[in-house]
This record gives C-alpha cells, sequence and structure tokens, in this order.
C-alpha cells in the first residue's frame, strides 16, 4: 500500500469505480427493459429422455431403482415413522438382493390424488415420466380416493357414518375406467419395469354398516387385476385381507391408513411378489 | 466539472484509507467460503439421494403439492408455493436445471439472497459515517472552512459513495464466483434462465417467459441489486447528515432495512406497508418471478417509490448541509 | 511595532449578530483587521470567541451583519472570500488515518495552484519535514498543531485565524508560536489571535478587542487597553516585615491586602511573603535604591498584569481604561 502513491491509488479506484457502475447500469437498463417489456420467446429445451433399465429378472440387475407414484397410502401416510410401504419395500430388496444396489428413485405420491388426476400427471408432467422411466420397478396405489371421498361426501378422512355405499357403488366403472388409462400410461412410458399395484382394502370393516362395503372394494380389486393382468410386466398384491381380523392392529389411529405394521405387511407383500 | 474531480478524489481516497473498503472484502472472503460449504453440503445430499437433478426437482415440486393438500397451510403461503410449483414445473419442462451446482449459478442465488439485508449492511459500513464522521473528527471545519461551496463537499462525498456501492456490487460478484467456482466449477455462463414470469393472483402467465443466457441474468440482477444498493445509500447518506453520531446513524438505518425485512414476511395484510422504501429492496424478485411481499407489486412500483425515498433523501440532505451551523 | 502593518482592511465585521434558538448569543461585533498585523480577541470562555470565528469562516450563518474578507462578502461568496484564508478553530483537526502529507495533499486539492511544492514549502515552514509521511494517529498534540498551521498556511492566505492556539502547549512550545506569528506578520500576513488569557495577547498581539458576553466591550492597542488599565507591582524582600514597613512609608504606594487582588494565585507559586502594591512604575529604581539603603535585601520585583476578569471588572466599572 505504502508503495501506491495516491495519484495512482485513485486512477485505479476511479477507472474499476467507473468500469463497474457503467456495468451495472447496463445491466438494470437491460433488466428494466426487459421485465417492462418481456416478449415471450419459445425456448427449445432439448428434451432428456432417460435410457430405460433393461427388462428382465430383478434378481439379475445390478441396480433396482423405485419408484412411487399415487395417493397417500404411497406417500406413508399414517405411518409415525414416516417411511410407508415405499422404503420398507426397499429395506426388503435390499435384503433379498444383495448383490443389487437397491435405491429409490423418487416417491411422487400426492395426498389424496384420485386416479383422474394421476391420468393428467402422467400424460402431462415430464417430470414423473422422467422418473419413471429410469425405474427398473414402479410401485403404485391409486382409487381410493375415488372411491371413499366420493362416498364420504368430500375427504377420505370424514367419519365412517358418512359414507354411502350406493354411492360407493355407482363410482366404480368410473374409476377403474381411470385406472385403465393409467396402466395403458405406465405401460407406454415404462414397458421394461416391474410395476406393482397394491390393491384396496375396506378401512371401515369393522364398522356393521359398512361392512358390506368390502363387496364393492373386492370388485374393484378383481377389475383391477383384469387391466393389470393385460401386461406381463405388472402384478397386483392384494390387502383386503390384511384388514379384516387384524384391522385393529394394522390401522393407524385415522381409521383409514395403514400404520407402521400395516405398512410392513404390505411391503413384505411386494418384496415377496418380485423376482 | 475540473474542480469537483479533484474533491472526489479526496472523498474516495479517504473512504479507501479508513480501509472500510478493505473490511467489505474481508466480511465478503469469510461469508463467502461458509456460504459455498453450507451449499456444498446440500449438493452432496441431493447427490446421494436423487440419481440427477430432474429426480430431485420432480420431488420438490411433489413435496411443494403434498404441502398445498394440506389444510393447515397459510393461503398466503401456498400462494407462494404454488406459483414456485408452477416455476419448478416450467423449468423440468423445458429440461433446464435452475440450480445447476456450478460457480455462476451459485453467484446468481446468493446475490439475490443478499439483497434485502447482506447488500445493505455492506453499504451502511461506508455510508454511515460519511458526514457523522467527519464531525465526530471534527475534521468538518477544516472540510467547511476551505474556498469550496459546501454542495460541492456533499455531491463529491456521494459521488464517492456510488463509486464505492459499485465496487462492493461487483466485488461481491467476482469473489462469489472465485470462491464458489473452486468447489462447484467455473462454467455456467451459457446456461439458460427463465425470466418474464408475470403473476396473476396464485398463477403465473408464462406466454412471456423467455430464457436469458446467465451471464445475462447474473448481470441484470446485479445491475438490480445497484440500484436497490444505492437507495440505502442515499438513505443513509441523509441519516448521517441529520445525525450527530455515526453509531447512532447505523442504528437508524439498520432498524429501518430490518424492520422492512420482517414487514416483507408479515405481508399482505398492511397494504401501505407497500410504500416504505425498505420493503421494496427486493427488485431480484422481480427477475426470478417470484412473488412480492405485497399482492399488486410491480417492478415498476418498487422502482417508483425507491426514487421518490432517493430524492427525498437527497433534497434534505442537500439543504440540511447546505444551511445548517457547525456548532461543535 | 510591525514593520509590514498597511491600512489596508483584510477583515472587517460591521454589527454582527447571532441568534440560536432564539437567544441572542453575539449581540452586535464590530472590528476591523488591518494588513500585515496580529490582532487579538480576547475574552473569557464563553463569551463568544469561538462563534464569532465560527462565522467569520462561514461555519455558522450570522443571524445578521456582516463580515468582508479582503472585499469579499463570506454570505454572498464564500469561495471568494475563503480564498483568502487560512484557520484553525479550536483544536487542530487532521485525518488520523492519513498521513500528514497526505492530510496536506486533500487540503490541497481543494484550492487552486497548489502544488507539491507549496506543500514541501509549509512542511519546512513548520518544521514537520521528519515525521510528515508518518500517520496523523502518531503525532502529538504539538505536531498536530503544527500540520493545522501547515494546512492553513497553503492556499497563501492574507489572513490566518487561530482559535486559542496555545491551549495545549508546553512553555516552549508557546513561545516558538510567537516567534512564528511574528515572523508571517512580518511577511504581511494579517492574523486573528483568540485567546483567554490577558498575557498571551499582551505578548503576542499588536491590536485587540475584547468582548464579553457577546459584545465587544472595547477595541484598541495592545498598550491602550491593557498596560493603561494599570498593573500590579509585586515586591519580595528578604526581611519581609522591614520591607512591609518600608513601603507602608510611601505615600504613592499602595499596599494591597492577601484577598483584595485579582492576580492568579499560580503566579505566586514557590514566592513567599509578598507584598502586592499598585503604584507608579516609575518609582520602582528609587524604591529599590531606598531599601538597599535602609538595608532591605530585595529578592525580587514583579510587574504583573491584572487577570482578564479584572480588567473586565474595571472596564465595566466605568474606570478609567487609559
Amino acid at each position: 500500500m505504502r508503495t501506491l502513491s495516491s495519484g495512482s491509488l485513485w486512477k485505479l479506484i476511479g477507472l474499476s469505480a467507473v468500469i463497474s457502475t457503467l456495468l451495472l447500469l447496463a445491466g438494470f437498463g437491460y433488466a428494466v427493459k426487459d421485465m417492462l417489456h418481456p416478449k415471450g420467446e419459445a425456448f427449445e429445451g432439448t428434451a432428456a429422455v432417460p435410457a430405460l433399465p433393461a427388462s428382465g429378472k430383478l434378481s439379475e440387475a445390478k441396480e433396482i431403482s423405485i419408484t412411487a407414484i399415487g395417493d397417500s397410502l404411497t406417500k406413508g401416510t399414517g405411518d409415525a415413522t414416516g417411511e410407508g410401504y415405499v422404503k420398507q419395500t426397499i429395506a426388503l430388496l435390499a435384503k433379498k438382493y444383495p448383490d443389487a444396489d437397491v435405491r429409490l428413485n423418487n416417491n411422487l405420491a400426492v395426498n389424496g390424488l384420485k386416479a383422474e388426476r394421476l391420468v393428467r400427471l402422467l400424460e402431462t408432467d415430464k417430470g414423473y415420466r422422467y422418473a419413471l422411466m429410469q425405474s427398473n420397478v414402479i410401485l403404485f396405489t391409486i382409487g381410493g380416493n375415488d372411491l371413499f371421498q366420493i362416498a364420504a361426501g368430500s375427504s377420505a378422512n370424514k367419519k365412517a357414518d358418512e359414507l354411502d355405499l350406493n354411492k360407493l357403488k355407482a363410482e366404480l366403472p368410473q374409476g377403474l375406467n381411470q385406472l385403465a388409462k393409467v396402466t395403458k400410461l405406465l405401460h407406454d412410458i415404462n414397458p421394461n419395469a416391474h410395476v406393482v399395484y397394491v390393491g384396496l382394502y375396506n378401512p371401515f370393516y369393522d364398522i356393521p354398516d359398512f361392512r358390506a362395503g368390502s363387496l364393492q372394494i373386492q370388485a374393484w380389486n378383481e377389475q383391477a387385476y383384469a387391466l393389470l393382468h393385460q401386461y406381463g410386466n405388472m402384478s397386483m398384491v392384494p390387502t383386503f385381507d390384511l384388514f379384516e381380523q387384524t384391522i385393529g392392529r394394522y390401522l393407524s389411529s385415522d381409521h383409514f391408513h395403514p400404520n407402521h405394521i400395516g405398512y410392513a405387511q404390505i411391503a413384505s407383500r411386494i418384496a415377496q411378489s418380485l423376482e | 466539472m475540473d474542480r469537483l474531480l479533484p474533491l472526489i478524489q479526496n472523498e474516495a481516497l479517504k473512504i479507501w484509507k479508513k480501509k472500510r473498503f478493505l473490511v467489505i472484502l474481508i466480511v465478503l472472503l469469510i461469508l463467502i467460503p461458509i456460504f459455498t460449504y453450507a451449499q456444498m453440503k446440500i449438493a452432496e445430499t441431493n447427490k446421494s439421494h436423487f440419481k440427477d437433478w430432474r429426480n430431485q426437482l420432480v420431488q420438490q415440486i411433489n413435496e411443494y403439492q403434498n404441502m398445498l393438500s394440506s389444510d393447515r397451510i397459510p393461503d398466503e403461503w401456498k400462494r407462494s408455493r404454488r406459483i414456485a410449483v408452477q416455476q419448478l414445473q416450467y423449468y423440468l419442462d423445458h429440461d433446464v436445471n435452475p440450480n445447476s451446482p456450478d460457480g455462476v449459478t451459485f453467484t446468481r442465488s446468493f446475490m439475490s439472497n443478499a439483497v434485502t439485508l447482506f447488500f445493505p449492511l455492506l453499504v451502511l459500513a461506508i455510508a454511515s459515517d460519511l458526514v457523522s464522521g467527519e464531525r465526530t473528527a471534527g475534521t468538518i471545519k477544516m472540510l467547511l472552512t476551505r474556498p469550496v461551496r459546501r454542495w460541492k463537499i456533499l455531491f463529491s462525498k456521494l459521488v464517492a459513495l456510488t463509486m464505492y456501492v459499485s465496487l462492493t456490487v461487483v466485488a461481491s460478484a467476482v469473489l462469489c464466483y472465485l470462491i464458489s467456482g473452486a468447489v462447484f466449477g467455473y462454467d455456467g455462463w451459457a446456461m439458460p434462465v427463465f425470466t418474464g414470469f408475470v403473476i396473476q393472483g396464485s398463477s403465473i402467465e408464462s406466454s412471456f417467459v423467455h430464457a436469458v443466457p446467465q451471464w445475462l441474468y447474473l448481470l441484470m440482477e446485479a445491475g438490480l441489486i445497484w440500484v436497490s444498493s444505492m437507495s440505502v445509500a442515499l438513505l443513509a447518506l441523509m441519516v448521517s447528515v441529520l445525525v450527530r453520531s455515526t453509531a447512532a446513524s447505523i442504528v437508524t438505518m439498520m432498524a429501518a432495512v430490518i424492520s422492512g425485512t420482517i414487514l416483507s414476511s408479515m405481508s399482505s395484510s398492511w397494504q401501505s406497508a407497500k410504500f416504505i422504501f425498505s420493503v421494496n429492496l427486493q427488485l431480484t424478485d422481480y427477475l426470478a418471478g417470484s412473488p412480492p411481499p405485497i399482492t399488486g407489486m410491480t417492478l415498476g412500483f418498487s422502482l417508483l417509490v425507491l426514487a421518490f425515498w432517493a430524492a427525498a433523501s437527497l433534497t434534505v440532505s442537500f439543504s440540511v448541509f447546505t444551511k445548517q451551523d457547525i456548532m461543535n | 511595532m510591525n514593520k509590514a502593518m498597511n491600512d489596508e482592511i483584510v477583515l472587517s465585521v460591521n454589527d454582527l449578530k447571532k441568534q440560536i434558538g432564539g437567544k441572542p448569543i453575539i449581540k452586535g461585533v464590530t472590528f476591523d483587521v488591518r494588513g500585515g498585523e496580529i490582532f487579538g480577541f480576547l475574552g473569557p470562555n464563553g463569551a463568544g470567541k469561538t462563534t464569532t470565528i465560527r462565522m467569520l469562516v462561514d461555519l455558522i450563518k450570522p443571524s445578521s451583519g456582516e463580515i468582508t474578507i479582503c472585499g469579499e462578502d463570506i454570505g454572498r461568496n464564500p469561495e471568494a472570500a475563503l480564498r483568502h484564508v487560512g484557520c484553525i478553530v479550536e483544536n487542530p483537526e487532521a485525518y488520523p488515518f492519513l498521513t500528514g502529507w497526505e492530510n496536506l495533499e486533500h487540503f490541497a486539492r481543494m484550492q487552486r495552484n497548489i502544488d507539491d511544492t507549496r506543500i514541501r514549502e509549509v512542511v519546512q515552514i513548520v518544521g514537520l519535514d521528519a515525521r510528515i509521511h508518518d500517520k496523523v494517529r502518531t503525532y502529538s498534540l504539538g505536531m498536530r498543531q503544527r500540520l493545522g498551521i501547515a494546512q492553513a498556511l497553503l492556499g497563501r492566505p492574507k489572513l490566518l485565524i487561530l482559535d486559542e492556539p496555545t491551549n495545549g502547549l508546553d512553555p516552549k512550545g508557546i513561545k516558538e508560536l510567537r516567534v512564528f506569528v511574528r515572523m508571517l506578520a512580518d511577511q504581511g500576513m494579517s492574523l486573528f489571535i483568540s485567546s483567554h488569557l490577558l498575557s498571551e495577547i499582551q505578548l503576542m498581539c499588536d491590536r485587540v478587542a475584547i468582548i464579553s458576553k457577546g459584545e465587544v466591550l472595547a477595541v484598541g492597542t495592545v498598550d491602550e487597553l491593557i498596560l493603561g488599565a494599570g498593573q500590579y507591582v509585586v515586591w519580595q524582600f528578604e526581611q519581609p516585615g522591614a520591607g512591609r514597613r518600608l513601603l507602608e512609608g510611601e505615600l504613592d504606594v499602595q499596599l494591597i491586602g492577601e484577598h483584595e487582588h485579582r492576580i492568579d494565585e499560580s503566579l505566586f507559586a514557590g514566592m513567599q511573603d509578598v507584598q502586592v502594591t499598585t503604584m507608579n512604575q516609575e518609582r520602582i529604581p528609587s524604591l529599590v535604591e531606598k531599601a538597599v539603603r535602609a538595608g532591605i535585601g530585595v529578592v525580587a520585583v514583579h510587574r504583573i498584569a491584572p487577570t482578564l476578569e479584572e480588567l473586565f471588572l474595571r472596564m465595566t466599572e466605568g474606570e478609567s481604561i487609559g
């Protein structure tokens, strides 16, 4: 500092300050112009398409990448540990295939999601499609909100006494229609992945008035199975039997979603079904 | 002008020799590595959880959507999340990574986070004792008894202040880039960034959205930061003229700036808060398309408010400084 | 008297008044300072000296009245008026974070036509060559004073205003300042020096204005105002008792009791058994001779100026001021 005379120091400060100021003024001017008179401009992004994982047995795969989509069941609502069936399935698969790298790619479940919205997401959301394309295992749940929300008036969490069995019945074809679209879209997006659909159960089995609802649930499950059956890579795990005699043991306090052990049972069934 | 230039030189040299700019550089040299380290940790965590940025982004969108479906979250908060979701979705749809880990992107986000509090703070380090410091030291008597009109003295201080505000903004960007680049890499200049999101209620009108290369975005951002810092600087200059003690001058300005930040986050319910200068400092939000603190605020509006405050402070500064009696 | 003194009016103050918060602080000050003279501005603390000086250099705007420096009105054209003035108001202030040289450069840039040669010149005049490139932070008060004077001299002013310049200086420094001030005046510069110490003004100045409570009591030459105001003669004898009796025997010598005079007590430090008198000073030699002949040893005879307070008292009491 001592070697720099105040004259040359001033020149240095002055010059860099003037250049900085001009630069910043230009930036400000451009920003104002750009924002006060914006012109839309289509941006041609180069859409990334990941390579589909090879089809084939999981036991031979080096990496097992899992994407889960669907409603609150997939989200894991009701599980105090937050794991849900998805993370527990991953843990089980990691034990089952110790040589493979088992990892969760994405869990894109949304609370309260209905089949119709899932269809829309699969059709339009590039992120969903991208994540699904990367995986060799896809887990999903859907339909619970379609049936029970309609039946219960609005929210699935509402008390069961508002449940209307006739509505439930009337809603079936509509929901299954959407499920058909979901399965088709999933197959279009990633024909190589193992797709597992978790079947529905009747959370109100222990309420005498609504035990009959189980029959409608079974009707859904049966037709859902028929839809999945068309595709060789898709399978379905049943859950209805877990929530009948042992419903008190496996259901969480909201009387709708499974608790941690409930999800554990579902996870073990999924893990068993995959090969 | 030939008479003003030596005066400006005086003021610029005094600020330099008081080591004020050195302090700013040291603060930056300490803080930026800390933030870089924090960002590096985040990047590491993300890397272990997600295959690539798209997975991370889609997960982030999903989390926002899940929050939006909850009844317990306030509407205002939901509104901004809804807008954020739409923006992230736009990035995802166009396959552009909004948080790409490189030096330029880090610099961009550091700068925009620093605009409401950090930059005003740095500016205050220079501006607060510009006049009050001369009073405390008594040198104001020497300054004002020279054959130079008082307005010229204040004007030269103003120009010197402007110079250092510019240098501070540019030095922050350069240091940020150099330091973070060592960790994240020095590229990212040409990466596209979207701007032009028009917010209507809780949704985004995307017909004006366009991509600009990140270097241009950074330049625009720096320009806006400069304007917002300058308005703080002018206000601080006024306080420094009015208040005799430097400490009081800093406290006054800090209170003003911080209260603005708090008001911004409380937002909306008090509409007329949008006329307070410090609520309008976050000009970079308009560029990024983030929702403004109070509904209905636009870039034009904020610039007008800041210009009004700046003009008022200049008027007060000059009229008081040229007339006041120097009693101590 | 000053050989460079001339009749040009360098500073003219006419009926200067200042009110602060409705209270009149300066109630009408009028005086002129001529070229090449050392003008004293004498008054006790709080008399309005500093306020007046601040008005002279445009730090404070007068409520009414006129100040002209070399013909330029300071209110109307401060830039032109201040060009002829160098000043130190109260303490000599400088930027501590700059070197002495940088400080001078700073103030040189505020005026026209001052180059490095001139800076070197003033540094030499005040004798600060050795330390001029050190930070002012490391300077002693005396060095700051020199730097302040160097700064004031930079613009070759016709009028140098020094506000209480001896404050904080040691006796050697005060003496040097006195010589220095005289040298400047000899070169034709006018000096305006304020002080609350009568002795200082007496030693340094040609003419003096005496100010009290915002008003100028008198303007005149130092001799007229101060010497004419009468001085004490203080005697110290080897045989105090005999000495006292001798003085009592003289009709034209008035002995003054220990608590009746207004001499600054500090002047008596180290002196014992002093006799304070007022008398015609021409009588001192003959009285000494008389004492010696009577076998009374005279240790010392001092002429001591009355304090400023005494002077004011006499002026306001309407006593003769000569």
